[in-house]
């Protein structure tokens, strides 16, 4: 499929307020290079997004999603990370089988002082979404 | 034991439940309005268990009712269903010393549609539908004809691999064995991942225009309790409650999602629905992902954590970055 010119995707993060959050803050904060693609949702702790929030998300027309937290062992209420990761991959698994491009759906751990990880993440991800072509899973017309 | 033997013994076992007082209520299934169908029943009444049948058509997954009912019940659980039960116990939506479990190895249901299917008949026209072990004799104009049971009975059922419940207070019969045989399993499943992706989302996408979002699949599901559920929200309203191909895929996708590890695949989603969406393709594969990556069967320990409880320090990492 043919993309528009100077086509950008729209890359929705949930940061968790304790670590990735932070890791984001910093990485702007030291002047890291990143893709603009990404908007952000503070959330109290990776463990409070709902997989309901990634699809929703897609149906708003986002590109891809990123859920981010603290590393395993990490998290500020002990388990929502472990809780999240699980539910995470139930979900990439399940929503790949329906139909969805698996690059839609992405994950990562960030802590506080990783600016630079932060950073990667995006461009990373931000590159992924542009192999693949603009969301239009919900468009009625194709 | 028979079918007619083990009624006998689950109407006295009833019974005697509801004289003695250890339950206040008794849940298991009546012969149904319309042909060949059982309907739930319900009561308090001890003179009520006199009308408490077992068949091959006891489709209902009665731990429906469990966290609707005030008091000690004594429940009629197939295999699929006494997993439900326990599933619940698990999330603390009931008390096992509140659940008399009456067990019954399930040797798998009829499904009336695949009977109508096979003879080009309505139920109506049809005499008798006998199981016998492996055949099942169904009579039509008086004269009976016979077929392998793999023809007739439910897909989850073929698909079952714990029949008889691992739960229980009274076992109603003895211990039996998964349907063996030649049969196609998971057949919708295994072409849907040999699939190109697009036109798997197309499949689904065709699929769900059909959806009138009545929610049957999930007032009939165990594994939905919430009192609320998301579809009903209004601030943030996460789908319109106009049935839109978009918002009714949504829908139950997230509630795949949410019945992951309880889903015992007793397959009443699926057999509700009105318009004949195949939603065991989604149920079923969700329950295979749940073993594939934490080797979980919903409602098979009492003790465990829900699936989406507990963890372990290391697992299922490789996707993130
Ligand atoms: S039972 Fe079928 S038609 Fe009704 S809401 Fe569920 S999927 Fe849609
Ligand atoms: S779909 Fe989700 S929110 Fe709705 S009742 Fe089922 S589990 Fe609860
Ligand atoms: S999702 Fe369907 S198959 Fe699974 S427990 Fe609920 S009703 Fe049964």
């Amino acid at each position: 499929m043919k993309q528009e010119l100077g086509w950008e995707p729209k890359l929705l993060g949930f940061l968790c307020r304790w670590c990735s959050y932070a890791g984001a803050d910093l990485a702007g904060i030291s002047r890291k290079k990143y893709p603009a693609n990404i908007e952000v949702i503070r959330v109290p702790c990776s463990g409070r997004v709902d997989p309901l929030f990634i699809i929703k998300a897609l149906r708003l027309g986002f590109d891809g999603v990123l859920v981010s937290g603290c590393y395993p062992g990490d998290c500020h209420y002990q388990t929502g990370n472990y809780r999240a990761r699980r539910r995470m991959a139930i979900t990439k698994k399940f929503l790949e089988y329906i139909g969805i491009e698996p690059q839609r759906i992405q994950a990562s751990w960030v802590s506080a002082s990783e600016g630079g990880k932060f950073a990667e993440v995006v461009t990373a991800v931000t590159k992924e979404l542009k192999e693949i072509e603009h969301n239009q899973l919900f468009a009625d017309e194709k | 034991m028979k079918n007619n033997e083990i009624q006998q013994r689950l109407r006295q076992e009833a019974k005697t439940l509801l004289e003695q007082g250890q339950v206040e209520y008794i849940v298991g299934y009546e012969t149904g309005s319309l042909k060949f169908t059982t309907t739930p029943l319900l009561t308090k009444n001890k003179d009520d268990t006199d009308r408490l049948i077992v068949n091959p058509f006891i489709v209902n997954n009665l731990s429906v009712y469990l966290t609707e009912i005030k008091g000690k019940v004594g429940i009629v659980a197939k295999g699929c269903d006494s997993r439900s039960v326990v599933s619940l116990i698990q999330d603390n939506k009931i008390a096992r010393e509140d659940i008399v479990i009456m067990g019954i190895p399930c040797p798998g249901l009829i499904d009336l549609k695949k009977v109508e299917l096979l003879l080009s008949k309505d139920r109506d026209e049809l005499g008798n539908i006998t199981r016998d072990e492996d055949r099942v004799v169904i009579t039509i104009d008086g004269k009976g004809r016979d077929f392998p049971i793999t023809e007739v009975l439910f897909d989850n059922c073929l698909e079952c691999q714990i029949p008889t419940p691992q739960e229980y207070d009274i076992l109603l019969g003895e211990p039996t064995t998964p349907i063996s045989g030649n049969v196609s399993k998971r057949t919708n499943i295994k072409e849907l991942e040999a699939t190109p992706r697009e036109e798997r989302w197309n499949f689904w996408k065709e699929e769900f225009s059909r959806c009138i979002r009545c929610y049957a699949c999930r007032n009939v599901c165990p594994a939905c309790f919430c009192q609320r559920c998301f579809v009903e929200e209004s601030e943030p309203q996460w789908i319109l409650p106009t049935p839109k191909w978009q918002d009714n895929l949504i829908f139950q996708v997230i509630r795949n999602i949410h019945v992951a590890g309880r889903c015992t695949d007793c397959g009443e989603c699926e057999r509700v629905c009105p318009m004949n969406i195949p939603l065991r393709s989604l149920t079923r594969k969700m329950y295979e992902i749940v073993d594939e990556l934490f080797q979980y069967k919903a409602g098979m320990d009492k003790n465990a954590l829900p699936l989406l409880t507990a963890y372990e320090p290391t697992e299922a990492e490789d996707f993130i970055r």
